[in-house]
């Protein structure tokens, strides 16, 4: 049986009133997983959730068996160390080079010596593809290595499971290969869970196990499958339109 | 010499063979034997990676030889994912903490100032162009940002301007008037509040409280608008950055300050008022001298000051806000140099006006 690493039940998504009502699902361990939708469905407001930032309307959400709310703080701070999340615009902190940002969790959360940090953070470089880049400052580098560095710090702690908010956003096709070969890697290297929030169809056919689509209309989750089973046998209107790329009002 | 990896390889377990088991391998020399127990790793994450590299790197340095029990293949995978000879610097000397030569830093101190100096002169000069080209095309200032930045500069910053006018001429008058009292000269506590109010203090402590008030906003809301590329987004839509985002926040300054010091002005004389009456100064005696002691010269004086001082606020908070850096932290930077250098400018010009009318007799 495959272990549960997220679980998800009855979630009303949003900050006052719901954008997307009774959402549940479970996250398995190892696979990618993404949560897909149009613009402005609830995808990043669902994965606020996730990661602790606001709480859900209503439901539970729970990482590797912890709940992130209505919990002691130790309780939060080790459901915490369980996830790394790399935001869209990777959020390095830009007074500090690569290397130094991919050692704050460390400087903050381990009680290794300075090498030992160094030589750590080093290695997340090293398996992001930037070690060569360690001494340079987030405004130095393209949007694609920034998105790469920003893995590296996410992964500083050996998290279960890596949230990534729209990894492919703002950059090209060929970058946006690369980092989905990267996550690829991540995986089978790391055995790290992934969850993804995007609409970009080449990265979901590239790289994703299962997804979920969230529908902006019917205010729910619709769709539960492989990218493939979405895409050739959905009999949703909506679903088609998504994978077909198909617009609304066509002119 | 032997070390054991334990079962679960994380940054906490792995801590303590850092600290204990390192020392003893840097005696290891060529001809040694590490034995290294994998066996019985079970998860091996970043932490316990490193410490298997750097066994390694150490081994191919010093030249000891290591006997490796890979029960789970842990070592294996972790030597095939991190090439050792990719990490054969010490990352600690490779990285070294940055410091810089104090001799360096004076240096990099002096240009800085020399630059800001430069930049500050190019964005009077373009604020003065802007300023005349809008004599010819009025229309092209935007008088509605101009009201709202006028309104957040000066109406929203009445509660705390009266506040801190009616504690500055409660206190002046409550130490003169301890002083003054002893040579039973009491009643001339009016005039020096009246005169000093009016000439000096009331413009400078207004400007106090706007240049750490609205200069500062001035420039962390300019420079964060040049951090998102709102900045760059007027320039390429062909519209002055000075023009459309400074110059109605210099405006709404300069019109705002004079108006404030009236306010601080009649909360400090009130201030005064309170500490005489306390005193037991009858109140018609004490704005009689105020009245008397109040002369045009000083109230124009006053507000002519009140004006300049905005405007030097206005324009140090919106300079710093267009040459603000393209990071968090150089907002905050801009946030602050407006503050000082508004600051340092009003005392400048605040001694060369007292210079002026000195000389010019007013």
């Amino acid at each position: 049986m495959r272990e549960v690493v997220i679980t998800v039940r009855d979630v009303d998504a949003g900050y006052t009133t719901p954008v997307i009502r009774g959402i549940s699902f479970d996250v398995y361990a190892g696979e990618i997983f993404v949560i897909l939708g149009g613009s402005g469905c609830g995808k990043s407001t669902l994965l606020k959730h996730m990661i602790g930032l606001n709480p859900p309307l209503a439901g539970e959400i729970r990482l590797m068996g912890d709940r992130l709310f209505g919990v002691p703080q130790e309780e939060r701070l080790r459901a915490l160390r369980h996830f790394g999340v790399t935001y869209q615009s990777g959020a390095l902190f830009g007074s500090m080079t690569l290397l130094e940002n991919v050692c704050v969790p460390l400087d903050s959360f381990t009680d290794l010596p300075r090498e030992a940090r160094y030589l750590v953070a080093e290695m997340k470089l090293e398996l992001v593809g930037l070690k060569e880049y360690a001494d340079y400052f987030p405004s130095d580098i393209s949007g694609g290595m920034r998105k790469r560095a920003a893995i590296a710090r996410a992964m500083a702690l050996d998290p279960r499971i890596l949230f990534l908010d729209e990894p492919s956003a703002g950059l090209d096709p060929v970058t946006s290969a690369e980092l989905d070969r990267l996550i690829l890697h991540l995986r089978d290297t790391q055995g790290v869970t992934v969850v993804m929030v995007t609409h970009e169809l080449a990265s979901i056919f590239a790289i994703a196990d299962r997804c979920v689509m969230l529908d902006k209309q019917e205010q729910r989750l619709i769709a539960t499958g492989s990218p493939a089973e979405l895409r050739d046998h959905s009999e949703l209107p909506a679903v088609r339109a998504f994978f077909n790329r198909e617009a609304k009002n066509p002119s | 010499m032997e070390i054991s990896l334990p079962e679960t390889c994380s940054a906490a377990a792995v801590a303590g063979l850092w600290r204990s088991a390192l020392p003893a391998v840097a005696r290891l020399g060529r001809g040694d034997t590490l034995e290294l127990d994998a066996g019985a790793v079970g998860s091996c994450g970043g932490a316990g990676e490193a410490l298997i590299v750097e066994l390694y790197r150490r081994s191919a340095r010093q030249g000891f030889d290591i006997a490796c029990r890979d029960g789970r293949g842990v070592v294996a995978r972790t030597l095939e994912l991190f090439a050792v000879g990719n990490f054969a610097e010490d990352p600690a000397m490779t990285h070294p903490p940055r410091k810089t030569a104090t001799a360096v830093q004076v240096g990099e101190a002096v240009v800085g100032i020399w630059q800001t100096i430069c930049e500050q002169m190019a964005f009077l000069g373009e604020a003065t162009v802007a300023t005349a080209t809008l004599l010819f095309r009025p229309r092209r200032l935007r008088l509605r940002d101009t009201l709202l930045h006028f309104e957040r500069a000066g109406i929203d910053a009445l509660p705390i301007t009266l506040l801190i006018g009616f504690l500055f001429g409660l206190i002046v008058a409550f130490m003169a008037a301890a002083t003054m009292r002893q040579f039973g000269v009491e009643v001339y506590v009016a005039d020096l509040i009246s005169i000093g109010l009016f000439r000096e203090l009331g413009a400078l402590i207004t400007a106090i409280i706007l240049a750490g008030r609205s200069g500062s906003a001035f420039a962390a809301e300019i420079g964060t608008m040049k951090v998102n590329e709102e900045v760059d987004a007027l320039e390429t839509l062909g519209l002055p950055p000075v023009t459309f985002l400074a110059l109605p926040r210099v405006f709404a300054a300069t019109l705002a300050m004079p108006l404030l010091t009236i306010f601080a002005i009649g909360a400090g004389l009130l201030g005064g008022a309170v500490v005489m009456a306390a005193l037991g100064l009858p109140s018609t005696v004490y704005w009689n001298r105020i009245i008397k002691a109040t002369t045009l010269n000083n109230v124009l004086l006053g507000l002519f000051k009140a004006a300049v001082f905005g405007l030097l606020v206005g324009l140090v908070g919106c300079a710093q806000g267009l040459q603000t850096g393209r990071t968090a932290d150089a907002v905050g930077r801009a946030a602050t140099a407006a503050v000082v250098g508004s600051l340092v400018l009003i005392t400048i010009f605040d001694g060369l006006f007292a210079v002026l009318f000195h000389v010019l007799g007013i």
